[in-house]
């Protein structure tokens, strides 16, 4: 496969946002092909998440859409981590859309925020995943390598 | 080519092959090129020698003498993988020395080979990206073509008409002088022409404009891949009535055998080609050779 698959497919991404996005999705960073940074806020009136706005970083190997990318919270002066209990604290998402086995290559930049805007708008508990301190302190690995164990599609 | 004072050795051939090969790899493509053109003296009627070589005369930019070389190979009737490499290699050099309408009919031909090295299960089929990304950029190449060539013939006829009216203004004008006519009547008839042309060359430029940005450089969600968001050359529809292009579709299956829409199991041989929407990709292409790269 040609090397510039993910480069040409987030031209075009990029090209479609630069028109029009969703409500509560702002592009803040694309200067390449590698990473970039978007803005999500949740839209109705969820006391958990009123009036706040997230960072999102994304980060595109070059077998992009084919792999999926590695999608982060990113913690900034204004910017929190949103609390839900499949969110770590240091910004890793757990959601099966993201992970090797969910990841559709049909999936793109504005369906994954969209996606995380309705995991956070149908949330109710104000908490962090099982062993959150622990996870945060030790892990080393790359999201996309961990083995999330989707137990829980109730949230 | 063939050295004829060489006697014919296979064995001694593919020894050669395997050093050209070593070479190639380690990116030594002037030493690769010479260890496949001895193998070819040894052993002229294996086409294998022949595209090795022209593969390495591609990376060393001798496009004529590549052409060569993968013709000699097609004139030897290959089996279908070799034959396949052997139209991809002649494409890109026919496309190198911007000869698009060749390199296409070549691309095509490559294209079509991959498939049914994608039926049978080659391994060939890998090279399905590369070959439909040329095809594509062939169509583009020929279209510019076309384009140089209508705004070229445009141009001429903007000049043509321009000199025709210059030619009856100084007629006019060269009466009126023969008649010893006022001055003020030269002048006139040398304005009425002055604006004449000038309105011509606006005329002109207008429907340049119209041409380049009055429509609409649109491509329509129809002809558009969902996975990579280009044109489609060889649409196949899986079970939910989706079509993608074989390329990008097959490159997903290697990763997951699922349908992108429903994660159902889907495997190679469930795709079906989607011809009416390939003709409907192939026409809108035809006219619109921009959104290769859109």
């Amino acid at each position: 496969m040609a090397t510039n698959f993910a480069s040409k497919r987030l031209s075009k991404e990029l090209s479609k946002i630069n028109g029009q996005l969703p409500p509560g999705i702002a592009l803040v960073k694309a200067e390449d092909f590698q990473e970039w940074l978007l803005d999500i806020k949740v839209l109705d009136q969820n006391p958990l998440y009123l009036n706040q706005t997230y960072r999102l970083k994304f980060k595109f190997s070059p077998s992009y859409p084919i792999e999926p990318p590695e999608v982060t919270f990113l913690l900034c002066a204004d910017r929190p981590i949103p609390m839900h209990p499949h969110i770590y604290s240091n910004g890793i998402i757990c959601l099966d859309l993201l992970g090797q086995q969910g990841w559709s290559p049909v999936q793109n930049v504005e369906s994954i925020c969209m996606s995380l805007q309705s995991m956070l708008t149908g949330n109710t508990k104000n908490e962090r995943p099982e062993g959150d301190q622990q996870f945060v302190a030790n892990n080393r690995r790359r999201p996309r390598d961990i083995d999330f164990y989707y137990h829980d599609n109730t949230v | 080519m063939a050295g004829q004072d060489t006697p014919v050795d296979p064995a001694k051939a593919l020894e050669f092959k395997e050093k050209g090969n070593k070479c190639f790899q380690a990116g030594d493509f002037v030493a690769a090129e010479s260890l496949y053109s001895k193998a070819i003296d040894c052993d002229p009627t294996n086409p294998l020698l022949y595209t090795n070589r022209g593969l390495a005369l591609l990376k060393l930019h001798r496009f004529p003498l590549a052409i060569t070389l993968s013709q000699h190979a097609i004139s030897l009737s290959p089996p279908p993988s070799i034959s396949m490499k052997a139209h991809f290699q002649l494409a890109q050099a026919q496309i190198a020395l911007h000869n698009p309408s060749s390199a296409l009919e070549s691309s095509k031909l490559a294209h079509k080979l991959c498939i049914d090295e994608i039926v049978a299960g080659g391994k060939g089929g890998g090279s399905i990206g590369p070959i439909t990304e040329l095809v594509l950029r062939c169509k583009k190449e020929l279209w510019e073509q076309r384009e140089d060539e209508r705004l070229r013939k445009r141009g001429g006829l903007l000049e043509e008409c321009a000199r025709g009216l210059e030619r009856e203004r100084d007629a006019y004008v060269s009466v009126l002088q023969a008649e010893e006519g006022k001055e003020e009547d030269v002048e006139r008839v040398k304005e009425r022409y002055g604006q004449k042309i000038e309105e011509l060359r606006r005329t002109f430029e207008l429907a340049g404009a119209v041409g380049e940005e009055g429509k609409r450089r649109k491509v329509p969600d129809w002809c558009l891949d969902d996975i990579t968001f280009s044109v489609m050359l060889d649409p196949v529809v899986t079970r939910t009535g989706q079509s993608y292009d074989r390329s990008s579709i097959m490159e997903h299956l290697k990763r997951s055998p699922t349908d992108p829409l429903t994660r159902e199991p889907l495997r190679v041989e469930d795709l079906r080609p989607n011809l009416a929407l390939k003709a409907a990709c192939e026409e809108f292409l035809e006219e619109n050779g921009w959104a290769v790269d859109w």
